[in-house]
């Protein structure tokens, strides 16, 4: 593990210095039409920030003595009981990682964030629109955030989970993707609220701008051995770090190793961030199958959330806390 | 089985952002930091599904009463994952349930810690908090 790691880092200092990238010595497999393989299972676990820490800001890399503290303290801080005795932030404070699934290691580029591109591994400043859009949705939202199920977030209706995509983003569980291909589609199936991305690479087009889909609509074509999506058409319900349903994001996927398939996506939306951006995340091969995320039928929180609110209406029109 | 480990900072001298905890739904809207309770009790059944675990426990009241409490607990998909089965938790086992209350007053609780008769603990933990950057982007 260690030895692929240096290796990653000496290829990705390669890259960074010559500006290319590294000759490949492998060639991925293909599938009996001819496409390079990208089936199977695979999984975008990793501790690793979106964004670089600020005390790590001159330091892209770990090497790997330091990645290896940085999981060690993770592990250990997303494990610790942060207690809070009588307050509302210790209802939901103490949980840890044996009741999720957040992975133990960095990614084994050793990056320091998953964001490679704006050089600084943060996301760009939001634009004067994007900033206005998100007061306006908080202003919107202010004391009407428990009136009923519409009101609630989309994870917690069940319906679509923010970091699970596109862009396909890690995250507290069920980072786990299937990848199926045929002649004419790629198909990614995200464990992750249950969604399934059929992506057609025959050269069609988006379709018209006024058709808006919760996923957006994802175009493929092959780039060499590098699956490329677009993907535009998204909703205003959906954002991504505070982008628009203008988003035009592109994500490519190339198998650099049998068990590794190397994820970019890059985001560009001028009416959401002052210039594009990208991330890498290297997905690691895992065992299937993924399992069901039967989120709505069990989601009994719901109405939990909903009896809660009424229950504390009830108590302040009684006059009570 | 995990124990509590003490918030450490690495020789290495690297500082970290705090990694948000980001849950599948608010859990300090559905339970009353107000109203903490331990419950101790004999598991009758657990709900493995998503996107939470529900384990119910049979509680003897000080009268001799019994009242069935559900305690929500962990995604099915990450608890597997995780190591935890059907074999970890079954109806007949005895456990203290360390959580808080639903606001509604019915007989749910969120699980916070669960512990064995043996003394074992099983940390439960299902949602984060309701801060505004934990939230899920909508």
């Amino acid at each position: 593990m260690r030895d692929r790691r240096q290796l990653w880092v000496a290829a990705s200092l390669a890259v960074s210095v010559l500006g290319q990238a590294p000759t490949k010595a492998w060639t991925p497999p293909k599938t009996p039409d001819g496409q390079p393989d990208l089936s199977g299972y695979w999984t975008n676990i990793t501790l690793t920030p979106l964004q670089r820490p600020a005390n790590l800001a001159d330091k892209p890399f770990f090497t790997p003595a330091e990645a290896a503290a940085y999981e060690k303290e993770t592990v250990e801080r997303n494990n610790a009981d942060r207690r809070d005795p009588g307050t509302d932030a210790d209802v939901g404070k103490a949980y840890n990682d044996f009741w999720w699934d957040r992975g133990t290691k960095v990614v084994s580029t050793l990056r320091t964030s998953l964001i490679v591109d704006p050089p600084d591994g943060k996301v760009p400043a939001l634009t004067q629109e994007a900033l206005r859009r998100r007061t306006e949705g908080r202003g919107a939202a202010q004391g009407h955030a428990y009136d009923g199920p519409e009101n609630r977030p989309l994870s917690e209706r069940c319906i679509l989970w923010a970091t699970a995509g596109p862009p396909m983003m890690p995250s507290f569980y069920n980072n786990n993707y299937q990848i199926v291909q045929g002649p004419g589609y790629a198909i990614i199936v995200v464990e992750m609220i249950h969604d399934a991305r059929v992506i057609p690479l025959d050269g069609s087009p988006h379709p018209p701008k006024d058709v808006r889909l919760w996923l957006g609509d994802p175009r493929g074509h092959w780039d060499g051995n590098t699956l490329v999506v677009e993907t535009t058409n998204f909703t205003d319900k959906t954002g991504f770090q505070g982008s628009s349903k203008d988003m035009r994001l592109v994500e490519r996927f190339t198998r650099t190793a049998p068990d590794t398939i190397m994820y970019q996506f890059t985001v560009d939306d001028p009416s959401s961030f002052a210039k594009p951006w990208t991330a890498e995340i290297p997905m690691h091969q895992t065992a299937g199958p993924l399992i069901e995320y039967a989120c709505h039928e069990g989601n009994y929180a719901m109405s939990g959330v909903l009896s809660g609110a009424r229950a504390d209406e009830k108590k302040a029109a009684q006059g009570g806390k | 089985m995990r124990i509590k480990v003490a918030i450490a900072i690495a020789g290495a001298g690297l500082l970290l952002s705090a990694v948000p905890a980001r849950a599948h739904h608010a859990f300090t809207a559905e339970f009353d930091a107000k109203k903490p309770l331990k419950l101790r009790g004999t598991i009758t059944r657990v709900e493995w599904i998503n996107p939470h675990s529900w384990i119910h426990i049979d509680v003897k009241n000080p009268d001799g009463t019994v009242t069935n409490w559900m305690v929500e607990g962990g995604s099915p998909n990450a608890l597997l994952r995780r190591g935890v089965a059907k074999e970890t938790l079954k109806a007949g086992m005895e456990v203290l349930v360390d959580g808080y209350q639903s606001k509604d007053g019915s007989n749910r609780a969120n699980g916070r810690d669960i512990t064995f008769a043996d003394g074992r603990k099983l940390f439960v933990g299902s949602s984060g908090t309701e801060a505004p950057d934990e939230r899920p982007e909508k």
